[in-house]
């Protein structure tokens, strides 16, 4: 075998593999332009499904939804995980260092177990205490507790690469810990908190089972709608609507490119929700 | 320390901790008015998970188990033969293109679950070229299309878990030291010699996170089986999701997440002790 013969093998290859990856998207896309209801036979472009969709108020309130849901989760998920995986680095635990293996929970747990665990904690919650009723609020909380350990795993990993001198000379300059924090850790941080954010985010747009077992009636989100609709089979109205969701993925891939070959270069790597 | 660490650990307790805890617990408790758990305490859970009824033994839940064990190990075998010369392609690319192809692998894996099944309903639907193509071969039935079926289930868990393999294999390919890969050729072996005595020892760490990453969501994949499975490719996921829906027998869906984690954690001992042989304990791979 010759190395001319391997390399023109892998790049057929390479091309195969991206329309396997692409093809299903881009079916989705395409066949949301179409002007008859069928995914079979493209009969010229339209862009009615579009139309009806925004009219929809049902489709509209759960793209409300979804995108309320994935932003609060985020930012409370970077602020608590951002604070756990620093406090993990900082303090020695002693008697709670069992903590830090909490956190490995979520990565072996499925998360249709961790849908049901959480539906069944909240129900139980709700019948004795009348809080925690099934919605965005259920939801929110479900998502942060898996994005925590990510985030928290990410912050973590960065500090670890820091030399730890860098901690003495803080202190040896007199920085309190509100001038540590504002002029040296959020700066060294920064790339970790941006990809852990984009991680976070990634995460919750990508999850269907947790978000299903923890929704209440007036939380629908886009990926719920799709479920439901989907039982009577593929409309170009639902490929419509997943055209948008994978519109903005692409924009956070776009961003997360920007993040990569900025001047700081810390790279978001998705290991999975279970890395 | 109070203000760093308190909050996400209360969180993890609360929120993460806690309802595991209760289920846990749930799986031991009887099933009382629609499904919901009851005292007593009871194994009764377990033994009608192992297909005990009132019209005695069935199989069908431990065919469902062996089905999932199965259509896990069958598509963790293709995700591998795909990513391995995808991860090594990438890493004798040029080293400012490499980022941009990791991307192109990554991004699909970014869309919602749901959305990714759908573009392979729209493909195997009827009347599509590729299920006419599959009804002209004699493969399936004409005017039928390729879902629900379990080819399709297979298609679905490829292509959502083929990432998870891609990167780690590519973090090994990219410290993989060429010299051992040269000096084995130079000694005219051949290329399968070289893949099974330079190459492959190398990236069996890379190897193993991939199939940890790959293998679990596998196993307790609800989406892809239930979308584009139909009853013939159901897997234990559906099996305990049922029972806090349609069938509603919590403490049944209890003890299945209790047999989805047993078998979750016996898989990874297995792994652990098969990267070791492989290595032969030269390291811990996992």
């Amino acid at each position: 075998m010759s190395a001319g013969r391997l390399e023109n093998g892998l790049r057929a290859f390479w091309i195969v593999l991206l329309v396997f990856l692409y093809a299903p998207l881009a079916v989705v896309v395409f066949f949301s332009f179409n002007s008859i209801n069928s995914s079979a036979r493209f009969a010229g472009f339209s862009l009615q499904w579009y139309e009806q969709l925004f009219r929809n108020e049902a489709i509209v309130a759960a793209l409300t939804n979804t995108v309320v849901l994935a932003m609060v989760s985020t930012i409370i998920a970077v602020i608590i995980g951002g604070l756990l995986g620093y406090g993990f680095y900082r303090y020695r635990l002693g008697r709670l260092s069992w903590l830090v293996w909490l956190i490995y929970l979520p990565v072996i747990m499925p998360d249709i177990v961790f849908g049901i665990a959480e539906m069944t904690f909240f129900v139980a919650i709700n019948e004795r205490l009348g809080i925690l009723s099934p919605g965005l609020g259920t939801m929110v909380i479900a998502h942060v507790t898996f994005q925590v350990p990510f985030v928290a795993l990410l912050v973590n990993a960065r500090l670890l690469s820091l030399d730890p001198q860098l901690f003495e000379a803080c202190h040896d300059l007199y920085a309190g810990p509100w001038q540590r924090a504002r002029f040296f850790l959020l700066p060294v941080l920064r790339p970790a908190i941006l990809s852990s954010f984009l991680l976070a985010l990634t995460l919750s747009i990508d999850d269907f089972v947790i978000s299903f077992f923890t929704a209440g009636p007036q939380s629908t989100t886009l990926p719920i709608y799709i479920w439901s609709a989907i039982k009577k089979g593929v409309t170009p109205e639902v490929n419509a609507i997943a055209t948008l969701m994978i519109g903005s993925v692409f924009l956070v891939a776009f961003f997360s490119l920007l993040v990569q070959h900025g001047p700081s270069g810390g790279r978001p790597s998705k290991g999975g929700r279970r890395a | 320390m109070l203000f760093t660490v308190a909050p996400g650990a209360l969180f993890i307790l609360v929120f993460l901790v806690l309802p595991s805890v209760y289920l846990v617990g749930m799986a031991f408790l009887s099933s009382g008015p629609y499904g919901l758990p009851t005292l007593p305490l009871s194994l009764q859970s377990f033994r009608e998970l192992a297909g005990f009824g009132f019209l005695g033994w069935s199989p069908g839940n431990l065919y469902t188990l062996i089905r999932s064990v199965w259509q896990t190990l069958l598509a963790t075998a293709l995700v591998i033969l795909l990513a391995y010369p995808a991860a090594y392609y990438i890493s004798t690319r040029p080293a400012r293109w490499r980022p941009l192809m990791l991307l192109a692998i990554v991004v699909p894996s970014w869309t919602n679950q749901v959305i990714r099944s759908v573009g392979w309903m729209n493909i195997f639907a009827p009347g599509t070229p590729v299920s006419d193509l599959a009804a002209l071969l004699g493969l399936t039935a004409p005017q039928m299309g390729l879902f629900p079926s379990q080819f399709a289930v297979i298609v679905g868990l490829v292509y959502n878990f083929l990432p998870f393999m891609v990167l780690p294999l590519y973090a090994a390919f990219e410290r993989l030291d060429t010299e051992q890969v040269e000096a084995a050729r130079d000694l005219f072996a051949s290329p399968v010699a070289v893949f099974r005595h330079a190459v492959f020892p190398q990236t069996l760490p890379g190897l193993m996170a991939g199939i940890v990453l790959v293998a679990i969501p596998a196993f307790g994949m609800y989406v892809v089986t239930e979308l584009l499975g139909g009853g013939k490719a159901t897997m234990i996921g559906n099996l305990v999701a049922r029972q806090f829906a349609q069938a509603s027998n919590w403490p049944l869906g209890a003890a299945g997440a209790m047999i989805m984690i047993a078998v979750t954690l016996i898989g990874l001992k297995v792994l652990r002790d098969l990267g070791r042989r492989l290595s032969g304990d030269r390291e811990v791979v996992l």
